[in-house]
């Protein structure tokens, strides 16, 4: 029998008789201030994450392309389609996209892992083709081989500066 | 005290705030903030935390408010909007987290100050009392005593048999009588 599960009248009385807030914790205009603000970080994350996942698909889709079929066809311009006021990125040229990516800090502020694996694997398939066309200007091959090899590195680099150019936009939005 | 759950504000109010009109929004403010604020605070104990949740609270009230079937006074509607928040939080892992650490020091109230003998036999301190009981079993006491709710009820709310609701209360009532029943061995603190 659970005995004191029948208190005596007198604390449930002594409970309600504690004393309540006299007043509000802040006022209205304060609540208001407070939850414009609350709404408009949730807005910015959700932003960043649709940002940030829009990218990783991208580059997926483009390392996938870029496995399955070769670089058959010649590189494409980079359209990035990102907003006006964000940081502007140099299009074109692959010595410009190189120094552009080079004089990005080497860890950005926040980066989630799945952006991270898209980038080092860009990485390293950019090492391993920079290789490849070393070996190859060393071994004088066919101009078709160099000039297939130069397509698959320039179309590596616009992918990883998709990416990069995403992960900047998260760290601004934030 | 105040009761939310007695609450009520005019039918016109409401249907000028489900309307937008900023004035009626700050009259429906005006009118729970305060009990709403206290039974939060009950419930979670810190009043930063009760802030933040209040917070929570209030934005989810004027979200759902054209929801609002007017059945029942406002305040009882607000209520549970309330009470969620709080087990939710005493739910989260942050919170879960700190109830482990806060059990590895049992003692830490103590330490401040609350036990000396002859303080606790001159004077029954309930707000100090309730800060000794675990979150669970404070939020459990409060919901049955003072807010009416039954055990099967309680159960509900936190996803827990009617036992659970049971031995938190019993817990949190054998706590507080120890509390506020004066030890066996008085010690005068009557300095000589």
């Amino acid at each position: 029998m659970h005995s004191d599960l029948t208190p005596p009248q007198a604390l449930t009385q002594v409970l309600r008789a504690l004393p309540g807030e006299l007043a509000q914790p802040y006022d209205f205009a304060e609540f208001e201030r407070r939850a414009q603000r609350q709404l408009q970080a949730a807005r910015r994350r959700s932003a960043g994450r649709r940002i940030a996942l829009a990218a990783v698909a991208a580059a997926a889709a483009l390392v996938v392309y870029l496995r399955g079929f070769g670089p058959a066809a010649p590189p494409a311009p980079l359209a990035l389609t990102a907003p006006a006021q964000a940081q502007s990125v140099p299009a074109g040229h692959p010595e410009v996209l190189d120094h552009w990516l080079a004089a990005l800090p080497r860890e950005p502020a926040m980066v989630q892992v799945g952006p991270r694996a898209a980038v080092t694997g860009l990485e390293d398939r950019i090492a391993q083709v920079d290789d490849l066309l070393s070996a190859a200007r060393v071994a004088q091959p066919p101009p078709a081989r160099l000039l297939a090899l130069q397509q698959e590195r320039t179309q590596l680099v616009g992918a990883l500066v998709q990416v990069r150019y995403a992960e900047a936009l998260v760290a601004e939005s934030r | 005290m105040s009761r939310l759950a007695e609450t009520t504000v005019p039918d016109e109010v409401l249907t000028q705030a489900c309307a937008g009109v900023a004035q009626a929004r700050a009259a429906i403010y005006a009118a729970v903030a305060p009990a709403t604020l206290t039974l939060i605070r009950r419930i979670v104990g810190e009043r930063a935390v009760a802030e933040d949740i209040f917070q929570d609270t209030m934005m989810t009230l004027y979200e759902r408010l054209p929801q609002f079937r007017r059945e029942a006074p406002l305040g009882a509607w607000l209520r549970q909007i309330a009470i969620r928040g709080c087990l939710m939080h005493l739910r989260s892992p942050w919170a879960r987290a700190r109830q482990c650490l806060d059990a590895l020091e049992p003692t830490a109230l103590s330490e401040r100050g609350f036990t000396t003998p002859c303080y606790r036999a001159e004077a029954i301190d309930v707000e100090r009392a309730l800060a000794t009981l675990r979150p669970t079993a404070r939020a459990v006491l409060w919901m049955y005593e003072v807010e009416g709710f039954s055990h099967a009820e309680i159960a509900r709310e936190f996803g827990r048999s009617v036992s659970f609701s049971k031995s938190q209360l019993a817990r949190a009532h054998a706590r507080l009588r120890a509390w506020f029943e004066p030890p066996e061995e008085h010690h005068s603190c009557t300095l000589i």
